[in-house]
């Protein structure tokens, strides 16, 4: 039996993908243009930005790689583990699953780009034409609307695919 | 530390689709990049540098291209990030000095970025104190960082790009033979508690490859057109209508139309409201002065031009005032000097600002004295500010004070 599994990105053992002379070129000539880009990066740091400010922006970098690797990533997986899991226990499709997935995600982002607004607005702005919005409200509308788009989604398919038994 | 490679690897998280996503992504860094260094010089160009003053929406679709594309590059990195989660994961985590470098620079890579979107998105809330260093100058020098570690990162990966590139190619990815995992010693197994986890994990059955991968670009899709539709009416007006998340609305301010810095922020209260008042205008030692009245029995142009601010939102006005080249050569300018002009406004390092000879002799170029149809409020410049074709809005010097012709 030839079972399959998939590979995770670039890690094909069986045929491993090796650099053409050309490619090898190129990749020569993006490594010195990206060193360079580096260089004039680290130059405008240095000349532009107080050394004393250092300290805050390594934070800052440290931080946004804790956050994300450590631990949205691994809620991310973990979740989607379990509603796969989940799924199959009370035999949900995998449509209903990966339509139920892409609201929470499309849910999340949205959140997290208007939660912060919704905060600012709060703590107060320099002046009365930025933030003008009802972000909150705003916010609530929309989930509910993304409530409404899934469940609505769901009924479709599970529509079309009793349309498909009888057929 | 394989086990759990293995484990992650999900059909959506396959080199096609980083391929798919990070060429998406790549374009927007690439836009937001060029949008960005163009903002950049046009306030602070070099000496040698002429900037277009048409089309006069020219900075508008520049900035609105910024801002929309840096809110879209949230959802893009983040799901650029999922298809590459399990490469956290590998094993030995570092298998020599280059290896080492590679991963030191995607390291860098990542943290850039996402620093580089979130103070960008927290600027446009202008929502300062939540980061210790300047925003300005830290977003101009990750800008090229993260372009910088962008070209490594490519050549690294290249010849994965090039063979995943095309669709027919995600066929080729897939696949090992199971008798790869079946080989897998089983000392080298996981027990225990770890061992029980990834067999419960293993044991979840993976769905259709097609599916997962459309699933997957189709969620990504989604969150980026509801970015785009809820919050690109800032800087667009097609989707005004839409904006329910944009930091900025059309339509809302003094006017009608936003403001950045108010008068009584710029501490410009008492002097811009003196009577007293006058536009010094000074070419060497010819120096006139124009009071509101004078500027106004001057020749009146009525322009659209639209006001577009750095942070990306913008809208479209109608200005009225004098020309500005008719006051330059009331002083007796040549057509290639430059101006610089004063501001009465404290504290800023806006306050003077230098504009050269292709803005100075545009005809849309107007010290203006109305915003649509009404003297100018206070807080848009009373008794008078620049508005130019293709500019920044911090570079439409609002309360003028003095306007001085230069080489």
């Amino acid at each position: 039996m030839t079972n399959t599994v998939l590979t995770p990105v670039g890690t094909s053992s069986a045929d491993p993908i090796v650099a053409t002379p050309a490619q090898r070129r190129w990749q020569i000539g993006l490594i010195a243009l990206g060193l360079l880009l580096l260089a004039i990066g680290g130059l405008v740091l240095l000349l532009d930005v107080d050394p004393q400010k250092y300290f805050g922006l390594v934070t800052w970098f440290a931080g946004a790689l804790i956050l994300h690797d450590g631990i949205i990533a691994m809620v991310v997986f973990g979740a989607s583990v379990v509603m796969r899991k989940f799924g199959r226990r009370i035999h949900v499709p995998f449509a209903v699953i990966a339509i139920l997935q892409g609201a929470i995600v499309v849910g999340a982002i949205i959140g997290g780009i208007v939660v912060p607004e919704i905060l600012k607005k709060n703590i107060g702005t320099a002046n009365p034409t930025l933030l003008p919005l009802a972000y909150g409200p705003h916010l609530v509308a929309f989930y509910v609307g993304l409530a409404v788009v899934t469940s609505l989604s769901i009924a479709v398919y599970y529509a079309v695919v009793a349309r498909r038994r009888k057929a | 530390m394989n086990s759990m490679r293995r484990s992650l690897a999900a059909p959506s998280r396959t080199p096609r689709t980083a391929v798919v996503i990070g060429r998406l992504l790549a374009i927007a860094f690439l836009l937001c990049f060029g949008t960005g260094i163009y903002s950049h010089f046009i306030q602070d160009p070099l000496p040698w540098m002429h900037f277009p003053t048409r089309p006069i929406f020219l900075y508008q679709v520049t900035q609105g291209i910024h801002i929309t594309a840096g809110i879209l590059c949230f959802p893009l990195l983040f799901a650029k990030l999922y298809a590459v989660f399990p490469e956290l994961f590998r094993t030995p985590a570092i298998r020599s000095f280059p290896h080492f470098l590679e991963r030191a620079s995607i390291a860098l890579f990542v943290a850039s970025s996402l620093v580089q979107i979130t103070i960008g998105l927290l600027n446009t809330y202008q929502w300062y104190a939540l980061f210790p260093f300047p925003f300005r100058q830290t977003h101009y020098a990750l800008s090229y960082v993260i372009i910088g570690s962008l070209a490594i990162h490519i050549a690294v990966k290249l010849p994965v790009i090039n063979r995943y590139w095309r669709k027919a190619d995600a066929q080729k990815q897939v696949v090992v033979d199971a008798a790869e995992l079946e080989a897998t010693p089983p000392e080298h197994r996981a027990t225990g508690v770890t061992g029980k986890i990834f067999a419960w994990i293993d044991d979840t059955p993976q769905p259709k490859v097609g599916n997962s991968r459309r699933a997957f670009f189709a969620t990504v899709g989604v969150a980026a057109a509801t970015l785009l539709v809820t919050t690109a009416g800032q800087s667009f007006k097609l989707f005004d209508v839409t904006n329910i998340f944009g930091p900025r609305k059309n339509g809302i301010g003094p006017g009608g139309l936003p403001v950045n810095r108010t008068a009584a922020a710029a501490k410009v209260l008492t002097s811009a409201n003196d009577v007293d008042w006058r536009l010094e205008v000074k070419n060497g030692d010819v120096v006139k002065s124009f009071t509101r009245a004078d500027l106004a029995a001057m020749t009146q142009y009525t322009v659209e031009l639209p006001i577009a601010c750095v942070e990306g939102w913008s809208q479209m006005a109608t200005w009225r005032g004098p020309r500005l080249k008719d006051l330059a050569d009331s002083v007796g300018a040549a057509s290639g000097n430059s101006i610089r002009a004063q501001s009465l406004e404290q504290n800023s390092s806006y306050a003077r600002m230098e504009m050269g000879p292709e803005f100075v002799r545009d005809d849309l170029t107007l010290v203006a004295l109305e915003l649509n149809g009404q003297p100018l409020d206070i807080d848009h410049g009373y008794p008078a500010r620049m508005i130019a074709p293709a500019r920044p809005g911090v570079l439409q010097t609002k309360w003028l004070s003095s306007l001085e012709v230069i080489a």
